[in-house]
């Protein structure tokens, strides 16, 4: 192969030139078409989004647990509030904290300086995907404010409760969430031709296809399933809002439509969307446990065929969701069979990470100890999802809270413990400073303990047959239980004391914005091409583009006096 | 072409020969007229390969020839037929359910019934205009009693009492029609504005909910009339 | 804005402008696909249907075929003239798939009109919604390109930004391959 570095003989960048302007806050940082910034722009929308998914959260356990009470901090919560809170709390967590943090912010901050060039292929239609989410984001937390509430049909949106006001008695809710989420699906699609063009097409010379670190390709295949994915959702959506607004029939049974079709639709995307959301968490804690035990990773190709395998065949098992709808027992056998051969994959990739960890000089940084805890708890996630993907099982548990605690073990790391080894991993390249070791320590014990006390209950309570979406068991004699009851107690004091942990990584966030110890250029002693450029990095990031001699997880290499090998050094 | 960077850009141009896309354009045309006739003759087999058949052949045509496909890197026909495939993996997958209106253990009867209600109607027509189905009632307008007993009674308990089922879960307690006190302050417009905007619209618990969207406005005096009759 | 020395790079061969169209493309077909796949679940499903079609105006749909196929014609045409570095004549030529562009959208104005009229309105029953949805779609799409073309001619005029004649061109071919199949599916399957 030519010699990498003399293809950028006739690359001039940028960085000189911009440096020269004197930008406006407004321009500089409001309407930037910089990725660095715009992925800013995505993480901090996304924190506070979170915010909100938390307070909903708190608002709807508190009721589960001391029932008709009145609520610290919300007041009374009634059963179409209970409905609202749980309906929203889904929503904005899936599409306004997982999505836009794992792959808006960590996709646009790192790409570009991963493969190492000065940004996104298309800066402006970057900025306009943003400007798209965050009226997405806007139009939804207006649908809080609007007459009779907002939506409250359930994140899952079935119809003909979400088609019809006399059901869901919240006409405008109801349509704001709708238009809410299509847009949102618009920008990500927007943001996914950028991330996958650039991440094709403008590679640094000398990174060839297997020299690419792992959380780029998850992050580029995370965008093709979600490419090819919601399409049908998007016209689904768009016949649910005429069923909602001009009370067309499409899902309304009573007029020869169908409302399992909506179900298909939504599942058809929402089942490769969980995957959207997990390899791009799973490819944060490929760079960190790679970085932290000096080690390569195990199996790179392995890791890629794995996650290619694994987004293909996601799209083949949707039906599981489904089980107990209606839909014909033979596809229940088919999608049993297939649900089951998905974990295999997941699973693998899951021991390719142990393996990588093994024998390797482990340090035990905040990132670190992220990563180590995404491992061990979406592991017990992903285990329990084969109860639910059998479907002779699923029959008792679905919509029950094992379901719930299912999805909140795989959800939560992916969301959650995977978008905070991001932040703790690459805030010093992002702030130009280091965050504070020790309450990231807190924070991690504080976070990782409560969330096992929250979910584990739950499994608890959804094997005694605790249903989902239910205002108050007192009702139902056989979950007014006094043993059931203490399992609730407990998982809300859990949300509780988890909530009061995240107060110490928003201290240690700000805090280190302005006081924190300066960082160096490579404080993890990393080799990816991130770490080259200057923390913060510049406007087109690179003084000069930097070329790739070799793969991006060359840690320990015999031979060499330093543990790690950057990929821009020439050999 | 912009000047300073168009070193790359040549490189990457495909100059390639082009055919005769008038020639094309003329095959084209002679499909549309074949697909157009072709129904004409009420044969359902000809139909079937006039019309959706020519639309693979001129689609085919049309993207071979005209967006390049033809000298296009494979992989990227590779992933336009994926995403077909999808789709065809979609109703492989959805049709069982909402094509079909039976299965082995499962009758979609209001599915059946509109197919047969239009095509009743269809076959009684003699040249006549068929707008469409006749519409089914969009929610049933009962009596005031059955919507009581459907939507009220699960908080306000069958006699109106403030004893139902739900109710050992409220806090305060619904209220209790049957007490001639609950009464003493209260008149049919006020009711009839609680059930439309909820109670919090009349500084009562936010748990009593909406129902304007529910019930129209004729319901609700009916329904109104029904709770002061059950004062006792 | 000075573009970005990402965009310039081509670690696939393919320029970049291309290879994002083509994922543009990707994920349409996805979208109509899903749209089509559902209609056409219910139209197998709902026999009835075959009885409204009727009333769609086979001329009419047959005559947009027409004009869309010639559009599609007059994009090729742009995008041989603009590899010749002709950017006046490509501009011509990319105006002329404009009034193509407006030509359908007219014509389908007078048959939406002249249905609702007759009361075939969105919401008569579930064939109409489809009918209203699929080309309300389509022709937001023809719209949009409609609009992205103008600006395309009107930097080729200046002979400015020419291999953006070519991408343009793939769009508004895709758009004419989506009738193509809209055109058997709403109007001639009766």
């Amino acid at each position: 192969m030519a010699e990498p570095a003399s293809a950028l003989a006739h690359e001039k960048p940028h960085a000189a030139a911009h440096a020269a302007h004197d930008e406006g806050f407004v321009k500089k940082y409001l309407l930037s078409t910089d990725h660095k910034i715009i992925a800013m722009q995505y993480l901090f929308t996304g924190m506070l989004m979170a915010l909100i998914g938390g307070y909903f959260a708190y608002g709807f356990r508190m009721q589960l647990a001391f029932p008709g009470a009145h609520v610290p901090g919300y007041g009374v919560v009634s059963p179409a509030q209970y409905l609202m809170l749980v309906t929203n709390h889904g929503t904005i967590m899936i599409f306004w904290v997982a999505m836009p943090v794992l792959i808006a912010a960590f996709g646009n901050y790192l790409i570009p300086l991963m493969i190492g060039c000065d940004d996104m292929v298309f800066p402006r239609l970057n900025r306009l995907s943003y400007q798209l989410f965050l009226l997405s984001a806007l139009i939804l937390i207006a649908s809080f404010f609007v007459p009779n509430g907002a939506f409250s049909g359930a994140w899952t949106a079935y119809p003909p409760l979400s088609a019809n006001a006399a059901y869901n008695l919240t006409p405008w809710g109801a349509s704001l969430w709708l238009i809410a989420v299509a847009l949102e699906f618009v920008a990500f699609l927007l943001g996914g031709i950028n991330f996958v063009t650039t991440v094709m097409n403008s590679r640094a010379p000398g990174m060839t296809a297997m020299r690419i670190p792992m959380v780029v390709w998850m992050i580029v295949i995370a965008s093709i399933l979600f490419m090819a994915s919601v399409g049908p959702l998007v016209a689904g959506a768009v016949l649910l809002l005429f069923d909602q607004l001009l009370h067309t029939h499409i899902y309304d049974p009573a007029h020869g439509g169908d409302p399992l079709l909506w179900q298909h639709l939504f599942w058809f995307f929402g089942h490769p969307e969980v995957y959207v959301v997990l390899l791009p968490a799973m490819g944060i804690v490929a760079e960190v446990i790679t970085v932290f035990s000096r080690k390569k990773l195990f199996a790179y190709k392995t890791i890629l065929y794995t996650a290619i395998a694994t987004g293909v065949i996601s799209f083949f098992v949707w039906a599981h969701h489904q089980f107990v709808a209606g839909i014909d027992p033979r596809m229940a056998n088919i999608f049993t069979v297939t649900t089951l051969i998905i974990s295999v994959p997941i699973a693998e990739m899951i021991f390719v990470y142990l393996a990588t960890l093994v024998g390797g000089s482990i340090r035990f940084t905040t990132p670190m100890l992220w990563g180590l805890g995404f491992i061990f708890a979406f592991l017990i996630g992903g285990v329990t999802g084969i109860f639910l993907g059998s479907s002779g099982s699923d029959i008792y548990f679905h919509d029950t809270y094992f379901v719930v605690a299912h999805f909140h073990y795989t959800f939560f790391p992916i969301a959650f413990i995977g978008s905070f080894a991001g932040i703790t991993y690459w805030f010093p390249k992002m702030f130009g400073r280091m965050m504070n070791e020790t309450l990231g320590k807190i924070h991690f014990w504080g976070t990782i303990i409560p969330v096992n006390l929250i979910f584990l209950p739950l499994f608890m309570a959804g094997l005694a047959g605790d249903h989902r979406r239910i205002y108050s068991y007192m009702n139902f004699p056989d979950s007014a239980r006094p043993m059931l009851q203490n399992l609730r107690i407990t998982a809300t004091v859990a949300l509780i004391v988890l909530l009061a942990f995240q107060l110490v990584f928003l201290y240690n966030f700000i805090t280190s914005l302005f006081r924190g110890r300066k960082a160096d250029v490579n404080p993890w002693r990393a080799n990816t091409l991130e770490w080259t450029a200057a923390s913060p990095p510049p406007h087109g990031n690179f003084v000069e583009m930097p070329a790739v001699y070799r793969g991006p997880y060359e840690y320990s290499a015999p031979g060499r006096d330093d543990d790690f090998w950057p990929q821009n050094i020439p050999a | 072409m912009s000047t300073a960077h168009s070193e790359p850009e040549h490189a990457n141009a495909q100059l390639h020969a082009h055919p005769n896309y008038i020639q094309i354009w003329g095959i084209l045309v002679a499909l549309l007229v074949v697909s157009v006739c072709g129904p004409m003759l009420g044969i359902k087999a000809v139909t079937l390969i006039t019309a959706f058949g020519i639309a693979l052949v001129k689609a085919y045509l049309v993207a071979k020839n005209f967006m390049h496909l033809n000298i296009e890197r494979s992989y990227i026909v590779f992933l336009l037929v994926t995403a077909v495939g999808l789709m065809v993996l979609m109703f492989g997958g959805v049709a069982g359910d909402v094509m079909d209106h039976q299965g082995r253990n499962w009758r979609n009867l209001a599915a059946q019934e509109e197919v047969n209600r239009a095509l009743a109607g269809v076959a009684g027509e003699s040249g006549a205009e068929q707008k469409g189905s006749t519409p089914g009632p969009a929610q049933p307008v009962a009596g005031a009693e059955e919507n009581f007993k459907i939507v009220c009674s699960p908080c306000h308990g069958e006699k109106g009492d403030g004893k139902g089922a739900a109710a050992v879960a409220l806090t305060p307690k619904p209220a209790n029609f049957t007490d001639p006190e609950f009464w003493q302050t209260r008149d049919k417009a006020h009711i009839e504005k609680v059930i439309t905007l909820g109670g919090a619209a009349v500084g009562k618990s936010p748990l009593m909910a909406p129902f304007g969207s529910r019930f129209s406005a004729a319901e609700i005096s009916a329904l109104a009339d029904y709770l002061m009759r059950l004062k006792q | 804005m000075q573009k970005p020395i990402a965009t310039l790079r081509s670690a696939t061969g393919i320029p970049t402008g291309r290879l994002a169209i083509w994922w543009v493309i990707a994920s349409e077909i996805v979208i109509f696909g899903g749209l089509l796949a559902s209609y056409i679940m219910h139209r197998i499903g709902h026999p009835e249907w075959g009885g409204y079609a009727a009333h769609t105006n086979t001329v009419a749909g047959a005559f947009n075929t027409l004009v869309l196929l010639s559009s599609s014609l007059s994009a090729v045409l742009a995008h041989q003239a603009a590899e010749g570095g002709d950017g006046p004549k490509a501009a011509r030529l990319l105006r002329l798939t404009v009034l193509g562009g407006a030509i359908f959208l007219c014509v389908k104005g007078l048959e939406w009109t002249h249905e609702i009229r007759e009361g075939f309105t969105l919401t008569a029953n579930g064939f109409w919604t489809f009918y209203y949805t699929a080309a309300g779609l389509h022709g937001l799409h023809v719209l949009a390109g409609m609009i992205i073309l103008l600006f395309v001619a009107a930097d080729a005029q200046r002979n400015r930004e020419l291999q953006r004649v070519e991408l343009i061109g793939i769009y508004w071919h895709f758009v004419d391959i989506v009738w193509i199949f809209l055109f058997p599916l709403l109007y001639i399957a009766k």
